[in-house]
């Protein structure tokens, strides 16, 4: 692949201490994601895969070892740095959409975007934008409650994208919904890994899922262990 | 300040606050012991979110305090302004002018010692009958302020323990020393700290009411703590030879036949009080210095009677409103709880809980969180401020209020009420949770 | 006993820096929700506040009921200030006998005149051709039987009766009109009545108020009403007037007076004319004082209850304050998740502090309008009180609640206090939140 590493993890290690014990995460991490690469990671229950995701997201700083995206040294920033650097750099999908549920749909979509320095009209033309693109455009005006799991993670999506973020991060964003709904999500993150060239992070336990990404790995009790390419990946595992 | 028995038989207040917190009480005894499970529960809900439950104490506490210090206050003065049925003193005066100054002649009329007594010595007894002089002064006439005026009751010694209120534990020694010292005199406790003088010392008296009649006083004891704080008594022998001294080098003082200011009697009954009465007012000796009878508790209320919206805003705006915003208070957290517990208690129906058993879950914790601040409250009120000489709210002249031992019943049943009237609603919410409707959410 | 102050001075202390922090706190909150800053959407805390509309009610209706008393307690105090500013004239001096500070312990001799003080204020004094503007006047309370007491009511009240050598020159010095009838002549016991002690004598008549024509009983005799003057917040207003003479001799003050009233022609010379005449030694001793000081020190009583109520008022206030602390801890537990959210996409603390801090203000800013308005009703309503100067005397007044914009700011002042104070722990907890945390 000729594009650069847009995420660049070295040597990572991540500890927490529970009184005296001190409980491993992650352990000499390494990993580079390339611009415009769809890349998924999987691993069970406790692998550490939620937390390496929050190290690259800048949401946790490792114990040890360095983070960069692009060329922001991520795990050195301090939490205000951080903070405005999340806003312009990483777009957010969760599991549970985590949707504010006295806000409408449009005025979810409009939160991040309320941090930049942008006209009321920008806001307004790029909200309508991402609601396009995730084709909510007819539920501008609906709060979360009235939407379905699906919909709910549109806006989400939607919400993820609106800032145009260097690297999207998804935590099983198909973990709450019906086959048929987390098939659309998924179909949607394909869309902008190709229309757009975004970057995407899919943190996952599910094969299905882990298929569309162009790389699977594998986290098990902190470290990487097997790399396979998506397609052989799900073929092994669907039998 | 009457006894907690005394209260119970004869003060509304007491008696229904004593019901309205021993119903409560009795009713939580009882589902204690019917189903201490629940009781339990109950506690331990209360321990969960000990913030909010902290809070609402608080809010209780505070509430009730002050609400306690203001009933005190109206207690108080209603209990001076309630005519008695039996043993109760009756005031004379004159007839129509303020302050009151009569000739000293009129006090030889009323004195059972007296050999010109004109009322029935079966009636009135030695022990039945007081005279007061008011005589104020300053220790600086300089400079007068309000910490070196002093203020006495001129009276004769043997009358302050039969016939002044709350003096029947005095020390008899101190009659004595005051009988023994003609310039003697007795001060309140506050009073000695203003003035910064301590018992034995002397001090010289500039008079402000009785103009060039200066007088020098040894302080020989101190007064009970409590209503006599900022007051004194001293010996009406030596006031009268100052005044006869002052009539032999400078002729007679304005003040002279006017230095009688009250006279007190007691009387047995409603019927003596009447009789007796009826003898003074009618008497020629008192025809060209007309005078009047009252009982006590009418005398004093007359002068409240301008304090009288006052004292009403205080007992029916002021009480309720405090009680109004602790029963919100307590509304609101229980109304928290129970929201954030709905699931909770749908659970516990579906385990076979009955809805009332739900409901007496809910008010029981309320009960227990109102009732044990609002007695804790009363508590508080009544063991501190007593414990201080209590409660400094000068109003003519009362100066402090001591609260009274049936407060601790206002506590607890304020507490209660407001803790029931806050939880009623909620607690009914919570007993209708329905099932379906809480996992359909939740899911 | 001075343990007990000691504690309670800390208290005061500490809760004094928690509301100057509390209320710093709240006006960076104000400032930046109305500042063009990036801010958590305003629609977000007005939308909350909304959907818990039932906790947010009962939350601000406590904030009403403390500051709805707050006023009408406080235009309680106002109405009596307004009552005793209002008495006294600006060009008036009061003369009372040598050693007295209030007209009922005074005693002046019925010979009492302008000539009789210094030369100097002689020339101050305001006059007619060669009358001075002067009255003498003896002030007596009452005790009085009330007419047609029920069973169980109260059955004397005190009557305070002002008697007047000229009411028409003590009108204009007093600066009182009538709004019905006449002065009295003299001859007969007449007397006129203050609008208050009307209206307490027209209860005994069973009416509304006594009219010229009636009769009433004050002291060993009956009088006839022959005006009543027109209200005015002023003492005067709760007494009952009549001939000097004829006050006198009912009550054993013949030819002996309380205070003696002098008019002087400029309201600045007011002062001056009082030191003159209070220095001046050589034939007979007088206390002096100008009207306005008079009055002012009856303000006394409004004082004391100043302070009652400022501590009732604190007291109430921190109900109110734990009772919105309930509703907004329980608003942030139930919005954690928001508040994660909101900081991974980017929102800083500060900014999430601000938020629930203004929303908490809001609270309390619509319990203080709606108790403002409570309040604002009870604007008017006509009560009696006590003004005195806490060292004996004293004067009952019939007095009107004054709700001013002074009273209704200071209402709205504790609302925003109690908000701000009840706000900042709870947002502060907020603000602490962890991100990752409050999503799990």
């Amino acid at each position: 692949m000729s594009a650069p590493a847009i995420v660049r993890v070295r040597d990572v290690h991540k500890y927490f201490t529970r009184g005296s014990e001190r409980i491993d995460v992650l352990q000499d991490l390494n990993l580079e994601v390339m611009e415009g690469e769809f890349l998924g990671l999987m691993g069970p229950s406790g692998s550490g895969k939620t937390t390496l995701l929050n190290l690259i997201a800048g949401l946790d700083q490792p114990s040890e070892g360095e983070v960069w995206i692009g060329d922001r040294l991520v795990s050195r920033m301090s939490e205000g740095e951080l903070a405005q650097w999340r806003t312009r750099n990483i777009g957010f999908i969760f599991q549970f959409y985590h949707l504010l549920p006295v806000l409408t749909a449009y005025e979810n979509v409009e939160l991040p975007l309320l941090l930049l320095p942008l006209t009321a009209a920008e806001r307004k033309r790029q909200v309508l934008t991402a609601l396009d693109l995730v084709g909510l455009s007819a539920r501008l005006s609906h709060r979360p409650g009235q939407l379905s799991g699906g919909q709910q993670q549109r806006v989400g999506i939607a919400r993820a994208v609106v800032t145009d973020p260097t690297l999207i991060v998804a935590d099983e964003p198909t973990g709450d919904l019906d086959a048929r709904s987390a098939e659309e999500i998924l179909a949607l993150l394909d869309e902008l890994q190709r229309s757009l060239k975004k970057t995407i992070l899919l943190v996952t336990h599910d094969p299905r899922a882990a298929g569309h990404a162009h790389r699977v790995l594998h986290l098990e009790k902190g470290q990487l262990v097997e790399t396979a390419r998506a397609a052989d990946e799900t073929r092994i595992k669907l039998g | 300040m009457p006894s907690l028995l005394e209260d119970l038989q004869n003060n509304p207040l007491a008696q229904a606050t004593l019901v309205l917190s021993a119903l409560p009480l009795l009713a939580l005894l009882a589902w204690a012991i019917w189903q201490p499970k629940l009781f339990l529960l109950a506690l331990k809900n209360l321990r969960r979110n000990s913030l909010r439950t902290a809070l609402t104490c608080l809010a209780t506490l505070v509430l009730v305090l002050m609400a306690t210090l203001i009933l005190t206050v109206v207690v108080t003065l209603d209990r001076f302004t309630t005519e008695k049925a039996r043993d109760f003193k009756l005031v004379v005066t004159e007839r129509w002018q303020l302050p009151s100054q009569m000739p000293l002649t009129h006090a030889h009329y009323l004195d059972p010692s007296s050999p010109s007594f004109m009322l029935d010595r079966s009636e009135i007894g030695p022990n039945d009958f007081m005279t007061w002089s008011f005589y104020g002064g300053t220790l600086d006439p300089g400079k007068m302020t309000r910490e070196n005026i002093v203020f006495f009751f001129v009276m004769n010694p043997k009358h302050i323990i039969p016939m002044m209120d709350d003096m029947q534990d005095l020390d008899p020694a101190l009659i004595a020393k005051l009988e023994k010292n003609r310039q003697g005199c007795l001060l309140g406790r506050e009073r000695l700290e203003a003035i910064n003088k301590r018992v034995g010392e002397r001090i010289k008296v500039t008079s402000m009411n009785y103009k060039g009649i200066d007088l020098e006083l040894e302080i020989v004891g101190e007064l009970p703590r409590g209503r006599y704080n900022t007051t004194g008594i001293m010996n009406e022998s030596y006031f009268n030879q100052e005044l006869e001294r002052y009539a032999r080098t400078k002729g007679k003082h304005p003040l002279d036949s006017k230095r009688l200011n009250l006279v007190w009697l007691r009387v047995r009954d409603r019927a003596t009080f009447e009789k007796v009465a009826q003898q003074i007012e009618t008497a020629s000796v008192f025809a060209d210095r007309p005078v009047k009878c009252e009982t006590a508790s009418s005398g004093i209320a007359t002068w409240l009677e301008p304090f009288q919206s006052l004292l009403w805003g205080m007992k029916w705006v002021l009480v309720p409103a405090i009680l109004a915003s602790m029963a919100l208070v307590v509304a609101n957290a229980i109304a928290i709880s129970v929201r954030e517990r709905r699931a909770e208690m749908a659970v516990m129906k579906v385990l076979g809980y009955r809805p009332r058993q739900i409901l007496c879950l809910v008010l029981g914790e309320s009960l227990l969180v109102g009732g044990g601040s609002g007695f804790l409250a009363a508590f508080l009120a009544w063991f501190t401020i007593n414990a201080v000489g209590g409660l400094p709210f000068p109003m003519l002249w009362f100066q402090y209020f001591m609260i009274p031992t049936q407060a601790l019943f206002w506590g607890l049943a304020m507490g209660f009420v407001t803790a029931f009237l806050g939880s009623a609603l909620p607690a009914w919410t919570a007993r209708s949770v329905k099932v379906s409707e809480v996992f359909a959410k939740v899911a | 006993m001075q343990i007990i102050i000691f504690l309670l001075m800390a208290l005061g202390f500490v809760l004094g820096i928690v509301v100057l922090v509390a209320l710093a706190f709240s006006l960076a909150a104000l400032a930046h929700a109305l500042l063009p800053v990036a801010k958590v959407p305003f629609r977000y805390t007005l939308r909350n506040l909304q959907v818990r509309w039932k906790t947010t009610l009962v939350t601000a209706v406590a904030f009403t009921v403390v500051v709805g008393l707050l006023t009408f307690m406080l235009a309680f105090v106002n109405g009596m200030n307004q009552l005793t500013e209002g008495s006294g004239q600006p060009g008036n001096v009061v003369i009372l006998s040598d050693g007295a500070t209030d007209e009922a312990f005074s005693n002046l001799p019925g010979g009492i005149s302008v000539p009789m003080f210094p030369k100097d204020v002689q020339t101050m004094v305001r006059r007619d051709g060669d009358k001075f503007w002067a009255v003498k006047e003896v002030y007596v309370i009452v005790n009085q039987e009330i007419a047609n007491a029920g069973e169980g009511q109260r059955k004397r009240r005190f009557v305070q009766m002002r008697g007047i050598d000229d009411p028409e020159l003590a009108a204009r010095i007093h600066a009182i009109e009538l709004a019905e009838g006449k002065w009295f002549s003299g001859r007969r016991h007449e007397v006129v009545l203050g609008d208050g002690v009307a209206r307490t004598f027209g209860k005994d008549l069973g009416k509304d108020h006594a009219q010229p024509g009636d009769r009433i009983k004050i002291g060993p005799r009956d009088w006839e009403v022959v005006g009543i003057m027109k209200p005015s917040a002023s003492a005067f207003g709760s007494e009952v007037w009549a001939q000097d003479t004829q006050v006198g001799k009912s009550f054993g003050r013949d030819n002996s007076y309380s205070s003696y009233v002098v008019r002087v022609k400029d309201p600045k010379l007011a002062a001056d004319a009082a030191a003159l005449i209070k220095k001046e030694r050589s034939s007979q001793a007088f206390a002096a004082m100008t009207e306005l000081e008079y009055y002012a020190k009856l303000a006394q009583t409004s004082q004391q209850f100043l302070y009652a109520i400022i501590l009732v008022a604190i007291v109430m206030a921190v109900g109110g304050i734990l009772g919105v602390m309930n509703t907004m801890f329980a608003a942030i537990s139930n919005r954690t998740k928001d508040i994660g959210v909101l900081r991974i996409l980017g929102y800083s603390r500060w900014q999430i502090l601000m938020s629930f801090l203004l929303e908490s203000l809001l609270i309390g800013l619509l319990g203080g309008l709606l108790g403002c308005a409570l309040g604002y009703l009870t604007d008017g309503i006509s009560t009696s009180s006590v003004v005195s100067s806490g060292q004996g005397g004293g004067k009952s007044v019939v007095l009107n609640l004054v709700v001013d914009t002074t009273i209704l700011a200071a209402g709205m002042g504790v609302a925003w206090i109690m908000g701000a104070v009840g706000g900042l722990f709870p947002s502060l907890s907020a603000m602490r939140l962890k991100p990752l945390e409050s999503l799990r």
